[in-house]
């Protein structure tokens, strides 16, 4: 049985059509225009126990449109989510005991008072037993090192810090399904590098299922068997890692610094038609393509040819390129 | 019922630790409220010294009806204050989703989250009139009983005046000024409502029924005539208006949008 069973979600908004300035905000004052904004649209997925989700878009995709949905905050305008055998609008107080939330741009903490104050008030709050409540900090501790800071006040915490207070913060209640929208949102190398490890462990030891948004392939990488991709609150992609990159092609990069900055103007990849694009930054000039198209060496071998280039690195390509060459994609065969 | 006065005392230690984490501000702040009721009382004497009568009533009457006017208001401000911020911005920024994810009740956890001490000062204010005005109050056993239990209904329609008007922001985003209007009506409560016109009257007794909170209760008092209407009448106001702003409330919360992240 699934833990989430997703089924044609949907969700409208109804925005208010403003023309700019003094003036257009006075006419909608007085003649309001609506138009409707399909934010999410007719969504189904289903999570089996102890899977963990990548859910990933370009910004704006819907995304935490669908998050909030199915952690109660926002109703569907149609079709249900039924997660821990409950639907999240029906049963919510209920519903909530078994879930845990991070989202990274906001915080649950008590802004003013040191973080253990925190735990302390959710323990009330989530009625977790005493027993469990030692075993579950010391375990909280031991993979997101709380000690250090769990006297200071949270307004005095790094970001890092306050991440990882937030995500011991949403496992105290030790839930059975955990929303992490963007947790490594601004982070440095190292700390994303412990969430990342966290996460992997709190998975394994209690068989948690995960459902994680975020804009870093490393995470999705490191940390997620299955991806979900949306656009305009649409399924675009359901597989795995290594399937995304096969079906979309590999998208590589290479990074090439001239000599003379004048000489991109002689630059010209037009042979290869749409498969490469590039782009100029005084001397460095970013070439990215499709490698199952064109290959590296006749790409280096062509710029060697027209211009002359002091240092070469290839890259592979981020999430994001990915994520944007499969739009492109898709509007081009809408058109 | 165990559980909520428990979660009630957490929240407001929660708060009055928060409070004192910055001492200067807290310091400030009860000198302020210390002060605003001492001008307050030096106004009251000043007012009353020159109105020895009023639509028939005493000045001790009157007296009276003022103070009994600022115990629901100081309870409610004490405890509820925090449905202001709802519809000032919680709503607005999506600060709301916090309270959905978490597994009690998201009007009960707005309401417990803060505990207003500036609201001591209105209600030191209200004792003080009201013993002072007490002697004019021919009390019996059964007036004191009904006294006390007049005043969680009186606070109840402070209250359901606030959730519901704050409820408003789940559609319109910011309804704190919709709060204020309401608010504002409560004004004419701590005077005797026969000194006011029809409308003015009919609005406060049925609409935004503020004159339930002070002058009809404490004229039953004063008076002992019309018990039915003056304390009848509160119960059934207050739990008819606390009942539909519920309602509001929950509907509301089915239309949240929370705000982009």
């Amino acid at each position: 049985m699934s833990m989430i069973e997703v089924s044609n979600l949907t969700k409208d908004f109804r925005k208010t059509i403003k023309s700019p300035g003094l003036v257009g905000a006075f006419k909608s004052l007085i003649k309001p225009k609506y138009e409707t904004f399909e934010a999410v649209k007719n969504l189904s997925f289903e999570v089996p126990k102890g899977e963990i989700l990548g859910f990933i878009g370009a910004n704006g995709a819907g995304k935490s449109t669908t998050i909030k949905m199915l952690t109660g905050i926002l109703t569907p305008t149609s079709g249900y989510c039924r997660i821990n055998d409950k639907i999240p609008q029906e049963d919510r107080q209920n519903y909530v005991k078994d879930i845990g939330v991070v989202f990274g741009q906001r915080t649950q903490l008590w802004w003013d008072l040191p973080l253990r104050e925190t735990y302390s008030v959710l323990k009330e709050i989530y009625n977790v037993p005493d027993k469990d409540f030692y075993k579950r900090m010391d375990f909280l501790n031991e993979v997101l090192d709380l000690n250090d800071f769990i006297t200071s006040p949270v307004r005095t915490l790094s970001l890092g810090q306050r991440m990882r207070a937030d995500i011991a913060a949403s496992l105290l209640h030790n839930p059975k399904v955990l929303f992490l929208d963007e947790p490594t949102i601004g982070l440095d190398v190292s700390v994303k590098d412990k969430i990342r490890h966290a996460i992997e462990q709190i998975n394994q030891e209690e068989q948690t299922t995960i459902i994680l948004t975020t804009h870093d392939l490393g995470d999705i990488e490191l940390l997620c068997n299955r991806v979900f991709m949306i656009d305009h609150g649409q399924e675009v992609f359901d597989g795995t890692i290594k399937q995304l990159k096969n079906r979309f092609g590999h998208i590589r990069e290479i990074e090439f610094e001239l000599v003379n900055a004048e000489d991109a103007n002689r630059l010209n990849f037009s042979q290869f038609g749409s498969a490469i694009e590039y782009s100029q930054n005084e001397k460095n000039v970013r070439v990215k393509f499709d490698s199952s198209k064109v290959s590296v060496p006749d790409v280096i071998r062509l710029t060697l040819s027209q211009v002359d280039v002091q240092d070469i690195s290839v890259k592979d390509a981020d999430i994001e390129d990915i994520v944007r060459r499969i739009f492109r994609k898709e509007a081009a065969e809408h058109d | 019922m165990r559980r909520v006065l428990h979660l009630e005392k957490i929240f407001i230690s929660q708060y009055l630790k928060q409070t004192m984490e910055y001492k200067a501000d807290f310091i400030v702040g009860v000198l302020g409220v210390l002060l605003n009721q001492v001008l307050n009382l030096i106004f009251l004497q000043v007012i009353f010294s020159q109105v020895p009568k009023l639509a028939g009533w005493s000045l001790q009457q009157i007296v009276f009806i003022y103070g009994f006017a600022l115990i629901p208001k100081g309870l409610d401000h004490l405890f509820f204050d925090n449905l202001w911020i709802v519809g000032q911005k919680l709503v607005r920024k999506g600060e709301f989703d916090k309270y959905l994810t978490r597994p009690i009740n998201p009007l009960f956890h707005v309401l417990v989250e803060t505990f207003q001490v500036d609201a001591f000062g209105e209600l030191l204010v209200g004792v003080i009139l009201l013993v002072m005005s007490s002697a004019t109050v021919h009390w019996t056993l059964l007036k004191v009983i009904l006294f006390i239990v007049s005043i969680p209904f009186a606070t109840a329609i402070y209250t359901a005046l606030k959730i519901g008007t704050s409820a408003a922001a789940f559609w319109m985003k910011k309804s704190n000024t919709i709060t204020y209007l309401f608010y504002m009506f409560n004004d004419f409560a701590k005077y005797p409502v026969s000194i006011f016109n029809h409308l003015i009257r009919w609005i406060i007794s049925f609409i935004i029924p503020f004159a339930f909170t002070a002058f009809y209760p404490a004229s039953y008092f004063l008076t002992g005539k019309n018990v039915l209407f003056n304390l009848g009448g509160l119960v059934v106001i207050s739990i008819v208006f606390l009942f539909i702003a519920i309602k509001i409330w929950n509907k509301g919360i089915s239309s949240y949008e929370s705000a982009g992240s």
